[in-house]
Order: structure tokens, then sequence, then C-alpha cells
């Protein structure tokens, strides 16, 4: 190819994009752009889910590591000696120990079991984000005595998904009787907090101060401790650090503590890989179907330039380019309406999920994989109908049958 | 005796329609000369069309040969085809086959870009405008010209690389009295001054006035 002829290409795709019918050129922009919009918001709305499943886990329940007893053990053996070596691990931003007790809750003679876990509410706050959930009343404060905070499902109330199980709209100031291995104590509800992880929103917490005041016995005892780590470290190497050291107790990774969540999680990347596949192949199909009623709708134009010697690969390379403008087009102007329309509307209105609120998660690697198939599907159905048409009989082509 | 350009021997075509086979060209023999300004007539149906197709290049005989400039034509590659009507021939269509987004300018230097820069080729095609009358219009698109300048501008592209030999089919059947005249005209002028070879086809019987040589096409065969 000289360079005069290979200058051909990009002055046919000019004239056509720059001549031709706007209002077609139009539409089949905000088409690609549709059909782009279609490939990215699919999965970044499952990886919102997962991420938001996962967020949840972490902030609402097990913070990045969770510590539990040693095999047949009730008790972590020395759980204070235990959070200060944690505290010491290079990464670790927030340790915090509990004490979780099966309980027997009683208001307004409705009776029922419940966990709760007696904590210090300033070490919590460093690990957990249930003091920013609170939906009446305030969260636990560190000498506070007799208040008990209680999650939504346990207040209960006409809209909550356990309300049959609940205390039915329990509120800030009543009084709860909390009873326990022989112990019975009244309590008042200092706190309501609606975390939107079910599991969360089904325990109470109580202060470590209160519990060693009226179980003396059971002072300075922990059966789980949570771990935050800073958002860059590796959990596992963590849990691997923890594991290596002398450290009572066993750790286990979010992932692995939560293993309903883990199975969820699997869950959802199955079927986002399957949507995405899906989404895939109907933005492939569209792309294919815009293209391919372009190209085929300028047959008579492409015979004509076969029946005057234009070079065949230079007029598939003018409709090669043509399909990549197009399909650059729809990425720049869906990824501008996916950032600017649908990331805020779903940040303001996220999907009320059980396991929390899920928005779109945008991941970098995924877009650029996705904007490649995007291309090369679009090369691919702007070159076979431009091929067919260049290796057809000529009169056909002119006479655009 | 002028040098021989293109030789047709003996070509036959035969269509398939469905079922039905319809023989549109019956043997047809003939030769045409440098200089010749050829009008082949017929009737509707008559072949005429077909075989200045097989000609052209734009499509091959089931049987025969044609020869270009001593050449045999007929079954060479696409490519050798492709160039040969890139270098050789100018057609010109019945319904001037312009792209449509296209200026008239750029109609014109779109075959000659495929062998020069547009630097060396560009002079060429202003001069083409002017010669027809069109250099006022050369920044229009076809759409924006009148059928009579259309086909004009059909013309310049075919000659923009000098061929040897021009075809033009019915190219004044979509035109008015005045722009057929207009057209003939120009025929006539590029084949007495500048002694370019044309072979055109036509129904209509006072258009021969303008050939030098003429032939009957009837029911696939010269008559």
């Amino acid at each position: 190819m000289t360079k005069h002829e290979a200058k051909i290409p990009f002055r046919l795709l000019w004239v056509f994009l720059r001549r031709g019918n706007r209002w077609t050129l139009i539409l089949i922009i905000f088409l690609m752009s549709v059909a782009f919009i279609n490939m990215i918001f699919v999965p970044t709305l499952f990886d919102g889910v997962i991420k938001a499943a996962d967020d949840q886990v972490v902030d609402m329940s097990t913070g990045h590591i969770l510590m539990l007893p040693e095999s047949g053990q009730n008790q972590i053996a020395d759980a204070e000696k235990a959070v200060e070596q944690l505290r010491s691990i290079p990464g670790v931003v927030g340790v915090s120990s509990g004490l979780a007790l099966p309980t027997t809750l009683e208001y307004n003679n409705i009776r029922g079991n419940w966990q709760i876990i007696a904590i210090d509410p300033d070490n919590e706050r460093m690990v957990t984000k249930i003091f920013e959930h609170m939906i009446e009343g305030s969260y636990l404060r560190e000498h506070d005595l007799f208040s008990i905070i209680i999650g939504r499902q346990i207040a209960g109330g006409e809209d909550v998904e356990n309300n049959a199980f609940s205390f039915k709209d329990a509120e800030v100031g009543d009084t709860v009787k909390v009873s326990f291995d022989g112990f019975s104590e009244d309590f008042k509800i200092g706190g309501i907090f609606y975390s939107k992880f079910i599991d969360t929103d089904q325990k109470a917490f109580i202060t470590r101060d209160v519990l060693d005041k009226v179980v003396p016995a059971l002072a300075g005892e922990a059966n789980r401790i949570i771990v935050r780590l800073d958002e860059d470290v590796s959990v596992e190497s963590i849990v691997n650090k923890i594991s290596a050291a002398d450290i009572d107790g066993i750790a286990y990774s979010w992932e692995d503590a939560v293993g309903l969540m883990k199975s969820v999680t699997k869950s959802f990347v199955s079927i986002n890989i399957l949507m995405t596949l899906v989404a895939s192949l109907i933005a492939a199909v569209t792309i294919f179907i815009v293209i391919y009623i372009d190209v085929s709708s300028k047959r008579k134009q492409i015979g004509i330039l076969r029946a005057i010697g234009v070079k065949p690969s230079l007029i598939v390379w003018s409709y090669i380019f043509q399909a990549i403008v197009y399909a650059l087009s729809g990425i720049l102007f869906g990824t501008a309406l996916y950032f600017a329309a649908l990331v805020p509307y779903f940040s303001a209105f996220p999907f009320v999920l059980p396991i929390g609120d899920a928005r779109l998660a945008f991941d970098a690697v995924g877009y650029v994989i996705r904007l490649e198939t995007f291309i090369f599907v679009s090369i691919g159905a702007g070159l076979i109908p431009v091929l067919f048409i260049t290796r057809i009989k000529l009169l056909n082509a002119i006479w655009g049958r | 005796m002028a040098e021989l350009l293109v030789s047709i021997q003996n070509i036959t075509k035969t269509y398939d329609v469905g079922e039905v086979k319809i023989r549109a060209l019956r043997g047809v023999s003939f030769d045409v000369h440098e200089g010749d300004f050829l009008i082949i007539r017929g009737r509707n149906g008559s072949g005429k069309s077909t075989l200045l197709r097989q000609i052209g290049l734009l499509d091959k005989p089931n049987s025969g040969e044609i020869l270009l400039e001593e050449k045999k034509v007929t079954h060479m590659k696409e490519e050798e085809r492709r160039i040969c009507r890139l270098m050789k021939i100018g057609y010109i269509f019945q319904e001037y086959a312009l792209i449509a987004e296209l200026t008239a300018l750029e109609n014109i230097l779109l075959p000659a870009l495929m062998l020069e820069p547009k630097k060396s080729c560009e002079k060429r095609a202003k001069n083409l405008l002017r010669e027809f009358g069109l250099e006022k219009r050369m920044n229009n698109l076809p759409q924006q010209l009148s059928g009579g300048e259309q086909q004009k501008v059909a013309i310049a592209r075919a000659l923009i690389n000098n061929p040897i030999i021009i075809f033009a089919d019915e190219p004044t059947a979509n035109l008015d009295t005045v722009a057929a005249r207009d057209v003939l005209e120009t025929f006539k002028r590029l084949n007495i001054e500048q002694r370019y070879t044309i072979v055109m086809i036509t129904h209509e019987p006072e258009e021969e006035k303008y050939a030098n040589r003429i032939l009957m096409l009837s029911d696939g065969k010269i008559v």
C-alpha cells in the first residue's frame, strides 16, 4: 500500500462521518452508547452488591479478622494480652474484644432469645461502624451502666423483616429485662441501630463495665476479638502473622469467619460472570446489528468504489475505521452517561438489600476488558458485512443486491 | 490503420433467473480501434448493457474472449481486472454512480488518488471541471447538481486517469433533451479534439449522428 493509498480510508471515513446523514449518525452513536452502558452497568451493579455484602461483614460484624477461642475452649485464655499483641502488629488500626452471651430478653411480656455482646464502646468504634447507624438514641458510652442498644430486628416495627419475632416497636427509654445463666437485670434501651446487615441487627450490645459489675466472675473474659486493618493491608498476610505468633485464639479472615456470606459472595461472583457474558452478548448483537445495517445500506456505494478501481482492502479499512469511531463514540458517551447520571443516581438511591445498600462499584480492570471487547466486537461487526460486499459479484454490489 | 484497442471474440452471457435461463449475449464479436466513437444501439433487452459490462470488466462472460491492447482480460484475476478498470478504462454509468458524500471535485479525484498524491492530480481534476463548465460547482455534493452536471462529473471522473477507452452505458437516459445534447457534444469533443476512444450504448436513433461507427444489437447478436 502506497502512502497516498493509505490516506484514502481516512479521507473516506472523514467525509462519510461529516457529510453522511446526521440523524443516522446520532442514532448509531446513541445505540452504541446504550450498548456500552449495558456492558458496564450490570457487572458494576453486581460488583456493587458483592462489595456491599463484603463491606457489611467487615463494618458491621467481624472487622477484617475475627479471633475465636481455641478448639474446645469457651474463652480466649488471656484476652487482654492477645489484644495488646494484636495492636502491636503493623497494619492493625483497631482491636476490640467482647464477650458474646446467649440471653433471654423480655419486653412488654414478649420474650425471646437473642445474643448480646459486652464490649468496650471506644475500642468497638475503632473496628465496626455500627455507631454510625443509630436510628434512635445513641451508641454506648465508655462507662454506661444498665444501658443496652438493640438492633432494629429486635426492636421491631411495621416495616421490619422479623417484626413477628421482635419487641414490636420498642423505643429508646423503654426497659428490657436481660436474663442469662441465672442472672437477671433490667436495662434501659439507650439506642436502636439499623446496620442493614440482618445478622447484626438481631444482636444487642451492653458495656463491658456493666457486665463486670453484675457478673464479676466474667470480668476480663472474652470469646471474640475483632480486628480492623489498614485498607491496603492484605488480610491473609496478617492472619498468617497472627497464626505464626504466640497469640491465644484462632484467627479467621472475615471471609472465612462468615461462611454464609462467603457462599453468597461466591454465588454473586458466578452470577456476575454469567450476567457479564449475557450483557456482552446483548451488546455484541446490538453493535453487530447497528453496524451491519449501516454497512449493508452502503452496499451500492461500496460497489461503485470497487467499480472505479478503489482497492477492496482500502474500502474494508475505511469501514473498519468507521466501526472503531462508532465504538469509541459509544464508549465515550456511554462512560460519560454512566458517571454523570447512573453513578450519582445509584449513590443517592441505592438498591436496598437485606445484606446492605448496593451501589455501582466501578472496576477499572473490568472496564478496560469490556472496552476492548466492545471495540473488538465493533470491528467484527463492521468487517463481516464489508468483507462480504467486497467479495460478492461487482454488479450485485453496484445494484445493491 | 488505427491501432486495435479492444477485440471482442464470440462472447456469450447467460443469466439464470430462477429456473429460466436468459441468453443475453449469443456470440458477439467486434473490434474497437483507437479514435473510434462507437455507438451500440438496440432496443431494451437486446443485451447492450450486458455487453458493455463484459467489456468494461464489471462482469465475466460465460465464453469467448476479450482482448484489451491485445492482452486477454477475460479470465484475469480480480485484482488485475481492478487495475485495468483503474488505469485503462473510464466507465460511465447510466445513473451517474457518484459517491453521495463526496463533492464534485472529490468524486473526480478519487480514482486518481489510487495512483498519485493529491497535489499532483488536483490541478488536473480542476482543469476537467473547468473544461466541462463546472468550476463553480466543484465543492457541491452530487445532490446539489443537476442530472446533466452529475453526468459531466461522472465523465470527468472517468477521464481523470487518462484511460485508453471510455465506456458509456446509456449516459443520456436520465437526462432532459438539452442536458443530453450537452453530454453528447462533450463526448464528441473528447473524441475529435482529444482523440478519446468511446464506446457508448443507447436506444435513441437520433444519437447515432455523434458516432463514427454504429453497431446494432438485437437478441444478443450483432445484426
